[in-house]
């Protein structure tokens, strides 16, 4: 295999690199020219819908795939071409799929194992990986002995234990319930920052996303449509797909006012927002926009402030720690407005029917050209 | 890279000992049928002239076509009782339990696991025991018990796959449960059924050994009227008879593959 | 609980086994009869039957059943294997018709075709050595036909189809996610294979080679035409003493004595594969 001429992927800081990666099954293009780099000892979490090339994505790092075109690098090593065996990475699957013919120990030195270390040293290093995931006691037990947190653990053992390049997570929690899956995030984070793994996680979660990634890649239709911090992701999403895919919104109609080179400001009714001015490249000032507001950046007017709009509560659902209030309101939306209100008095304070004022608890938004 | 092509020649060597096995299970058809269309009554390979003489041979042998029909015969009746009370006993093993299921199960299934010679003279003593005359009621009996662990087995995996909660949807509303089976079980599991029937009938139409012990001249089966006719003659007949054999099988097993899907029945589709 | 159809459904099959039972009873029945030459009924109860096959000659067939069963069965096993892994993998929908097709067909074709179609192939002058004299590798005919050679190869092509559909349905069940995970862990395609497909498709070696076991002891026409009288089992006995000795008892001994044996091997072969099995999925 000759190198490709472009020179290696030498930067130290990059732990995986995806470069110009296309893949096709059949008819359908699952990734457009993607590139990615993967800092080491962050966790990057691929987060889109269904069929978005997500699970594709983790699958060509795995090796379980081969790019049609691109170049992957793990650890500044060209992979593209080499098997996945031979690729140092680690890795869980969605059930597990954890060797029910092997015990717990058996399961968490495969890898080990597979490298011909010799046995006590397996057996050290298994030792300390349960020891690390709490499942010390439970060597000879076998998988289907365990109950799915301690099937999850075993699994992140398994891949922790060869010291991977890169872990690669697929959906780890989808198959837990919630309580356990909260518990188990924090746990995750906690041996990822402590060992510094370079992880790439994939999940159609997008609160899971937010709560747990250093960096994440908004995935749709084959492409990254944003990379960034979560808040970043959330607080200034690059366009409307990753605006509605990441938390909830509510898109206003609104009209633009003026451009100050990188900013803007929008007018709602009576209020102004900033809004970030790249994504209203071509706009001119009175035309009409769409302003994104996240449900918790609304609240109900009183007397003294800014309304901007007004409608009739319609629904409420109590959602422990805040209230969602479903607002009908023609006048900047043509479908019901949310608003994230802290604690229950508003259970009580706007039952179904009252009329209300809305308006803007922050200054900022993001709007889009319709 | 040369890891990777390590595993090249692992997979050709997989795919050239395939093709050697595929070749080994297609060979005696292949060579039969070169037997059968040789122009002359001793072998020869490969054949010095060729003629359909021994295709208008066989198909006139009265021995074969008294065979055939006493066959039909047999078969019809044995593959459709075997059908009726294969799926219906296949559904009480997949929905209930009871006493005895499990000695019931066994029972019926032996005959995967007995010898075909064993049954055969089983059916045969009973008979005479019985005082019953050896007509194509044994037979048929005798059939029905050999062939019914396959309609179990099939209908009892589409029974498997079916997904019960369409069955818990008419009843929600309002179907019973005579209704529910008519109009929601049987339809969905008819692949399943309609494969069990195929299997009943080819098998039965080609019993062999369990057949020489219990017909008699008169209810001599197909495949005890070619065994005779080996034993006696070597002339390439029994090849152009072998040969409708492989061709309408096959047949028969492609428009099951393609049509029933005969990988799901057999269950070895590969699960994700 | 509410069981409907239940009694409906379960009747016919009962019918059946009792047939069955019945059948296999009589076959017990006249083991232990005496044999009255000349006479159709058999004497009184004895167990002169079973003391005679004890006999060197019955021994022998007895013997000898058991190893060609075993031999038929392993390498049914060892080529049955690569053919139901393709079945399973292959991701190509016409090939695996294909091989779905031509690895089932045998199955349907009764022994005495297939027997027939060996004899073709086998013979003195069959294709085998009409092939090999024309390539100029042998001078003389090779004796194939009533070889174990030759019965066991038919054989094997009797039960090779049930042989596949057994392994190609344990296969299909095995998760590939483990292999997945395998390969991530560093394993290479044959570690992979070792020691994560072969014990997790274990139930499925364990219930073809009991099948084919017991398949290959049902035999009948395959040793007789093949083996003709050179190579015996215990099926061309015991036809033998029905239909040309019309000594039924002591046919219905041996059958008696064949039954028990076969049981004997099925068990002794769970036995010995329950560990094996253990290593595999449940």
């Amino acid at each position: 295999m000759s190198k490709p001429a472009n020179p290696g992927p030498a930067d130290p800081a990059v732990a995986v690199r995806l470069d110009g990666i296309t893949k096709r099954f059949g008819e359908v293009v699952a990734l457009h020219d993607v590139s990615l780099d993967v800092r080491r000892g962050e966790l990057m979490t691929l987060l889109g819908p269904s069929g978005c090339g997500k699970t594709t994505l983790l699958n060509l790092v795995a090796g379980f795939l081969a790019p049609d075109a691109g170049e992957i690098a793990i650890a500044g090593a060209h992979v593209t071409d080499l098997p996945t065996y031979r690729r140092e990475i680690g890795m869980t699957f969605q059930n597990y799929a954890l060797f029910p013919h092997m015990s717990v120990a058996s399961n968490v030195g495969y890898g080990l194992r597979a490298r011909r270390l010799d046995k006590t040293k397996i057996a050290k290093r298994v030792a300390a990986a349960l020891d690390l995931v709490k499942l010390t006691g439970l060597e000879d037990r076998r998988p289907r002995q365990l109950s799915g947190g301690q099937q999850q653990r075993v699994a992140l053992a398994r891949a922790l234990v060869v010291r991977p390049q890169v872990l690669l997570l697929d959906e780890p929690f989808s198959a837990l319930d919630r309580n356990l899956r909260g518990a188990m995030q924090v746990e995750l984070r906690e041996i990822q920052r402590k060992l510094d793994v370079t992880t790439i996680f994939v999940t159609h979660d997008q609160s899971e996303a937010l709560s747990l990634s250093d960096r994440i890649a908004v995935m749709a239709d084959g492409r990254i449509r944003q990379l960034g911090r979560p808040d970043d992701v959330y607080r200034r999403p690059a366009d409307r797909f990753v605006a509605s895919f990441v938390g909830d919104v509510n898109v206003l109609r609104a009209r633009l006012e003026r451009r100050d080179g990188t900013t803007a400001i929008v007018a709602l009714g009576n209020a102004r927002v900033k809004v970030p001015g790249g994504p209203l490249d071509g706009a001119a000032a009175g035309a009409s926009v769409d302003l994104f507001v996240r449900p918790e950046d609304l609240r109900i007017a009183n007397n003294n402030g800014v309304t901007v709009a007004h409608g009739i509560v319609a629904a409420q659902v109590y959602q422990s720690g805040h209230v969602d209030l479903h607002v009908e309101s023609s006048e900047f939306a043509s479908t019901r407005i949310l608003l994230r209100i802290p604690g229950q008095a508003a259970m009580t304070r706007w039952p179904i029917g009252t009329r209300v004022g809305l308006a803007l608890a922050t200054e900022e938004a993001v709007a889009f050209i319709p | 890279m040369s890891r990777l092509s390590s595993n090249r020649w692992l997979r050709l060597l997989g795919a050239l000992a395939v093709a050697a096995i595929l070749g080994f299970l297609l060979l005696p058809a292949i060579v039969a049928a070169l037997a059968a269309f040789n122009g002359r009554a001793i072998l020869s390979f490969p054949p010095e002239t060729w003629s359909l003489r021994w295709f208008a041979k066989a198909l006139a042998y009265e021995d074969f076509r008294a065979g055939f029909r006493n066959g039909l015969i047999v078969t019809a009746w044995a593959s459709v009782l075997a059908l009726v009370v294969g799926a219906a006993f296949a559904f009480v093993l997949d929905r209930y339990d009871f006493r005895f299921k499990r000695t019931l199960e066994t029972v019926l299934l032996s005959p995967l696991v007995i010898a075909h010679f064993t049954v055969g003279l089983g059916f045969l003593i009973l008979a005479a025991q019985l005082g019953v005359a050896r007509g194509f009621a044994v037979v048929i009996a005798c059939h029905v018990v050999l062939v019914l662990p396959f309609v179990v087995r099939s209908v009892y995996v589409s029974l498997r796959n079916l997904d019960r909660r369409f069955e818990l949807a008419a009843a929600s509303l309002g179907a019973p449960p005579a209704r529910v089976l008519a109009t929601i079980t049987l339809p969905l599991l008819l692949p399943g059924l309609v494969s069990g029937w195929l299997f009943a009938a080819i098998l039965s139409f080609n019993e062999f050994t369990a057949s020489l012990f219990v017909t008699v001249q008169r209810t001599q089966t197909l495949p005890v009227a070619m065994y005779n006719y080996v034993r006696e003659y070597a002339d390439p007949s029994m090849a152009a008879i072998s040969v409708i054999y492989i061709v309408a099988t096959a047949a028969l097993l492609t428009f099951a593959t393609l049509f029933l899907g005969l990988g799901k029945v057999l269950d070895v589709e590969q699960a994700r | 609980m509410n069981r409907p159809f239940l009694r409906v459904f379960v009747s016919p099959a009962i019918l059946c086994a009792a047939a069955l039972l019945a059948a296999l009873a009589a076959v017990l029945q006249y083991s232990l009869r005496a044999y009255v030459p000349g006479a159709l009924e058999p004497g009184g109860f004895t167990l002169a039957n079973f003391a005679a096959l004890a006999k060197p000659l019955y021994a022998r067939v007895f013997l000898d059943t058991v190893w060609i069963c075993f031999i038929t069965a392993l390498v049914s096993l060892i080529i049955g294997y690569p053919l139901a892994y393709a079945l399973v993998r292959t991701r190509n929908a016409a090939l695996k018709a294909v091989i779905l097709v031509i690895a089932v067909t045998p199955l349907f074709l009764g022994e005495v075709v297939r027997t027939y179609s060996w004899i073709v192939v086998l013979g003195n002058n069959g294709f085998v050595n009409a092939m090999l004299l024309k390539l100029g590798l042998i001078a003389q005919p090779l004796q194939l036909m009533f070889t174990h050679f030759g019965v066991v190869t038919a054989l094997v092509h009797v039960t090779l189809p049930v042989m596949v559909i057994m392994l190609a349905a344990a296969l299909a069940h095995v998760d590939r996610d483990c292999e997945r995970a395998a390969a991530s862990l560093g394993a290479g395609p044959i570690r992979t294979f070792l020691t994560v497909t072969l014990p997790l498709s274990m139930p499925g070696i364990v219930a073809g080679v009991t099948t084919a076991f017991a398949w290959t002891f049902s035999a009948f026409a395959t040793p007789q035409l093949i083996g003709g009288g050179q190579v015996n089992m215990v099926s061309n006995l015991v036809y033998q003493l029905g239909f040309a000795s019309f000594n039924f008892p002591f046919a219905a001994s041996l059958s008696v004595a064949g039954l028990a044996l076969t049981f004997a091997v099925l068990a002794l072969l769970r036995a010995v594969a329950r560990p094996l099995e253990r290593i595999g999925p449940h």
